[in-house]
């Protein structure tokens, strides 16, 4: 019995080993080719050939301003989380514990707009961002998104769980209810709207239906949108695109390492709920 | 005089400051006030492009000349149900979700019960099965078309089971399965990561019954386990189902220079069929009317899928 459960183990590590290695092949790879020269491709050299040669050029050529285009997507990801952590929380208190009239048709339009794909509404907002001037500009990137439905209906959830008496004591001690809400419910709701941030960030980071549509002038483009260019330009040179692949998903990556176990918890407890 | 008028405006401005104080304390402005920002981006940025879309899609309407929109009733309706390559785009979107909605689920809930178990370094493996889920498509899409180049040691070991050592993303035989290995790979971590704060749901006194009455590890598993974990299954399928529907940027990704849905169509989808007429054609009618259709479809998948959750109680 002892030994059946040590071959069970085993057994698992193998398991869980391989799928590892099969997950990570591809991210192992791509770090590898970054480095090496376009005669090594798919050969495995040493540490002595491996060079920066290939990054050096995305600092250095203006028709791939990696620099630019990071720039670009910090400027639009940051628009987009601040109007998200100021609009959603807003709303969403506003269903959940503020009883006004048409509250009931504000919450079903939130419940709608989260159900419908965006890919509905795409051609007419392009056409509006389009005859508003707005293309490759960051109003057009950033404007139309500054809410999201699903958030304000996680905001929701969390409010309802937030007791009546915080705001009923805060009132006495001379707040307003509006007052109540910045000072004493938001910051309450801090674990919540961290959440919602990574989760409107690491989407708006990697987004490229939008980004690719409404800014399709090189200056104007976001990572994800310059790295699809990169990968046409320099087909035929695998190590240049690889380069192109790592410098435009580090920051994500790096983001992503640095908030984990929240990211993971959003995830998590969406599918729950959900 | 500036001191007199600041002085004035203090003494007037009370009566002005409690009517302000009132509206940010009284539940019937407020509720407004705070949904305000909201419903406005909502109407300008929601609501009216979803009315245009109707609306348009019953329009001979070009984006050059959008002033000389005309109504032309169900024309572009009967023009796309008489396309044969819509039905090839729809036919491709349904392929997509078949293939790729059973796969990830089960890896999802292999991966989530290896991580589950009492191993060395599973935090480790969970980051990695997960990592792939937060980079982005185009990333990824990029990875995977120059590993499955003709001639890599990918499609070299592929060729020895059959299939031809051939570029994947080019040949019509392969491209779609290509993308849904694309998408396998990128959301498995994501029904992972739900399968297993499933499993952590599960009562733990519950696998202690299990033991008592002698149930083996496959039985504790299948009697106790997978009852729990229905109703997430359930929302894994809806969601992913719906995901794979609205797939766009691997199939961008992998279309250089030329059409959407490249090679030769073989990676078309519903998505990609009016993203091509509406706004690479700028034909912003026929382009509407397909995206009514996706709706449609949408709609009636969801509804399904409800249907069935009610069904089964």
């Amino acid at each position: 019995m002892k030994e059946r459960k040590f071959t069970g183990r085993i057994l698992l590590y193998v398991a869980i080993i391989a799928l590892g290695l099969l997950f990570a092949m591809p991210f192992l790879y791509t770090i590898y080719t970054s480095f090496i020269s376009m005669r090594n491709v798919n050969t495995l050299v040493g540490p002595d050939q491996w060079s920066f040669a290939n990054y050096y050029v995305y600092f250095t050529n203006e028709a791939y301003d990696v620099p630019q285009w990071f720039l670009n997507t910090l400027i639009m990801t940051s628009i987009v989380v601040l109007g998200n952590l100021i609009i959603n929380p807003m709303a969403g208190f506003a269903l959940a514990k503020v009883d006004f009239k048409g509250k009931a048709v504000v919450y079903w339009i939130v419940v709608a707009t989260m159900m419908i794909p965006y890919h509905m509404i795409l051609i007419p907002v392009y056409v509006n961002v389009a005859q508003l001037g707005w293309l490759n500009t960051f109003k057009g990137l950033t404007i139309p998104f500054l809410y999201q439905g699903l958030y304000i209906f996680m905001m929701r959830q969390f409010f309802l769980s937030v007791p009546g008496e915080f705001i009923e004591a805060a009132r006495i001690d001379g707040l307003t209810k509006m007052g109540a809400f910045w000072r004493i419910v938001y910051p309450l709701a801090n674990s919540s709207l961290i959440t919602m941030s990574i989760l409107a960030f690491s989407g708006t980071w990697n987004s490229y239906l939008v980004p690719s549509t409404l800014a399709n002038s090189p200056d104007k483009y976001v990572l994800v949108v310059g790295l699809n260019s990169v990968k046409d330009l320099f087909f035929e040179n695998t190590p240049m695109i690889m380069a192109g692949v790592v410098l435009t998903t580090l920051p994500i990556l790096v983001f992503f390492f640095l908030f984990q176990r929240q990211y993971i918890e959003g995830i998590s407890a969406s599918g729950v709920k959900g | 005089m500036s001191q007199y008028s600041k002085q004035e405006g203090r003494i007037t401005g009370r009566p002005g400051f409690s009517r302000l104080r009132m509206l940010a304390d009284s539940d019937k402005a407020l509720g407004w006030i705070f949904v305000l920002p909201f419903l406005v981006l909502w109407c300008w940025w929601f609501f009216y492009p979803f009315v245009q879309s109707f609306v348009r899609s019953f329009q001979d309407a070009n984006f050059a000349a959008l002033g000389q929109a005309k109504f032309i009733g169900l024309e572009n309706y009967i023009n796309i149900l008489q396309d044969k390559l819509f039905y090839e785009a729809v036919w491709h979107s349904l392929e997509i979700v078949i293939i790729s909605v059973p796969v990830q689920t089960f890896l999802g809930l292999s991966l989530a019960i290896l991580v589950n178990k009492k191993l060395k370094g599973k935090g480790i493996f969970r980051t990695v099965f997960f990592v792939p889920y937060i980079t982005s498509q185009i990333a990824i899409t990029t990875v995977f078309m120059m590993l499955f180049k003709k001639g890599t040691f990918l499609t070299d070991f592929f060729g020895k089971f059959g299939f031809g050592d051939v570029t994947w993303f080019a040949d019509t035989r392969y491209a779609l399965l290509f993308v849904c290995l694309l998408f396998i790979f990128q959301n498995s971590g994501f029904t992972m990561i739900v399968y297993l704060s499933g499993l952590q749901e599960v009562p733990k006194d519950l696998y202690e019954a299990g033991e008592i009455d002698g149930a083996s590890g496959w039985n504790k598993f299948r009697f106790i386990t997978l009852p729990y974990l229905k109703p997430i299954t359930f929302f894994i399928v809806s969601v992913t189902t719906i995901v794979g529907f609205q797939i766009f940027d691997q199939i961008a990704a992998i279309s250089r220079y030329g059409a959407l849905g490249s090679p030769a169509g073989a990676t078309s989808t519903v998505v990609t069929y009016f993203y091509q007429h509406g706004i690479r054609y700028m034909n912003i009618g026929y382009g509407s009317a397909a995206v009514v259709l996706f709706f449609i479809i949408i709609m009636l998948i969801t509804f399904l899928q409800k249907k069935l959750l009610d069904e089964k109680g």
